[in-house]
């Protein structure tokens, strides 16, 4: 083999290596921020100047487009409260109280962050639209079929999903920690 | 196998090279993409989208409570004004990025006492209007968008119109 053929293969196989690291580094999602509370993650560094490439690469992946945490911030669940991934096929409980923020929904996803035809066209739940009970706390099924009874949020069998939770210009008591707020839980029911 | 030192070497410096430039490259990428797909209307001019479905996604992560009006921009010929109306009582905002997916404004209907508003998107040395309100950007190309926050999906016919109220287009009059 001749020198020049070396050099041709690692320099092909150098490529692939970049190209292949690039979009593994990047593909950390909107899971890849500093804050954790219980199964939703964010960070409060989207959609600013001063990110990093790497964040800004992951966030124009996974969230195009991204406010800042000051007008909006994103929390990403892809597990329960157990931290078992979420699952098409079970029926959850997604409960809490109303959050701090002018206005919040949680959205549900697949597992690339593209909405799922349902017969029921929903795709979320919002603070204007869940009704609270006497204990002043919203509850919402997460399942493939309808509850009986309370808001749904329809699962697709056979496939996992996240969910998006945005809170709009949120509360100054909860920029100060996001890592305590009082978050939505999400508690698997049976499947 | 010593004559695999050499090519090795150079293979890895490659693969950190490729991989540095893929990292910046993406942002850039994909905001070319959504550009692309936002910019059905024409670039310069506000869209105003129908309501994300499975059906009719754009950009990753779409939320479909919504309403999104979008202005991809070019303002290599001269800068772009958009004018915002909020609509009285929903969250309302304007948010503009650039080529690099950076956000480089942003204005809430709160912030903006629920009033109407003008942006004027402008290189650093182009001329702009005397007297307006300028965002200066180092990138020709990006996007502005406009969100208006419903309550139903249904809430979406009764709002159209005071929505397209909000538009965006090149400044021809700079006084």
């Amino acid at each position: 083999m001749k020198g020049w053929h070396r050099y041709t293969i690692t320099l092909v196989g150098g490529l692939a290596v970049g190209l292949g690291a690039a979009w593994t580094i990047t593909g950390g999602g909107l899971s890849g921020g500093a804050i954790v509370n219980g199964p939703w993650t964010t960070s409060l560094g989207f959609g600013t100047k001063a990110t990093d490439p790497v964040t800004r690469a992951a966030v124009a992946r996974a969230g195009m487009l991204a406010l800042p945490a000051k007008e909006t911030v994103y929390w990403s669940a892809k597990t329960d409260a157990a931290g078992a991934p979420l699952d098409g096929n079970c029926r959850y409980s997604l409960s809490g109280t109303p959050l701090d923020a002018r206005w919040w929904s949680v959205t549900i996803y697949d597992a690339a962050g593209y909405l799922v035809a349902n017969p029921a066209n929903i795709w979320s739940v919002n603070g204007a639209n869940v009704a609270l009970d006497n204990k002043g706390e919203w509850r919402v099924t997460i399942a493939p079929a309808k509850p009986a009874a309370g808001a749904w949020l329809p699962g697709t069998k056979g496939q996992p999903f996240h969910l998006t939770l945005r809170m709009y210009n949120p509360g100054q008591a909860f920029r100060a920690d996001p890592g305590k707020a009082s978050l939505p839980q999400i508690v698997k029911e049976g499947c | 196998m010593r004559n695999w030192l050499g090519p090795l070497a150079f293979g890895l410096i490659v693969a950190v090279a490729t991989a540095y430039a893929a990292i910046w490259a993406i942002p850039y990428g994909l905001m070319n993409v959504a550009i692309e797909r936002l910019g059905q209307g024409g670039v310069n001019t506000m869209s105003y989208g129908n309501l994300a479905t499975p059906e009719r996604q754009p950009v990753v992560r779409p939320s479909p409570d919504l309403a999104y009006s979008s202005c991809p921009y070019d303002i290599s010929g001269g800068p772009i004004a958009i004018d915002v109306a909020p609509v009285p009582g929903r969250y309302t905002s304007l948010s503009i990025f650039d080529a690099a997916t950076d956000v480089i404004f942003v204005r809430n209907d709160v912030e903006a006492d629920g009033k109407p508003f003008r942006i004027i998107v402008a290189r650093a040395r182009q001329a702009v209007p005397k007297g307006a309100e300028v965002v200066r950007t180092d990138h020709d190309h990006g996007i502005a968008l406009i969100r208006l926050l419903l309550k139903e999906p249904a809430e979406i016919g009764g709002l159209d119109a005071i929505r397209r109220q909000s538009s965006c287009g090149t400044v021809t009059k700079l006084k």
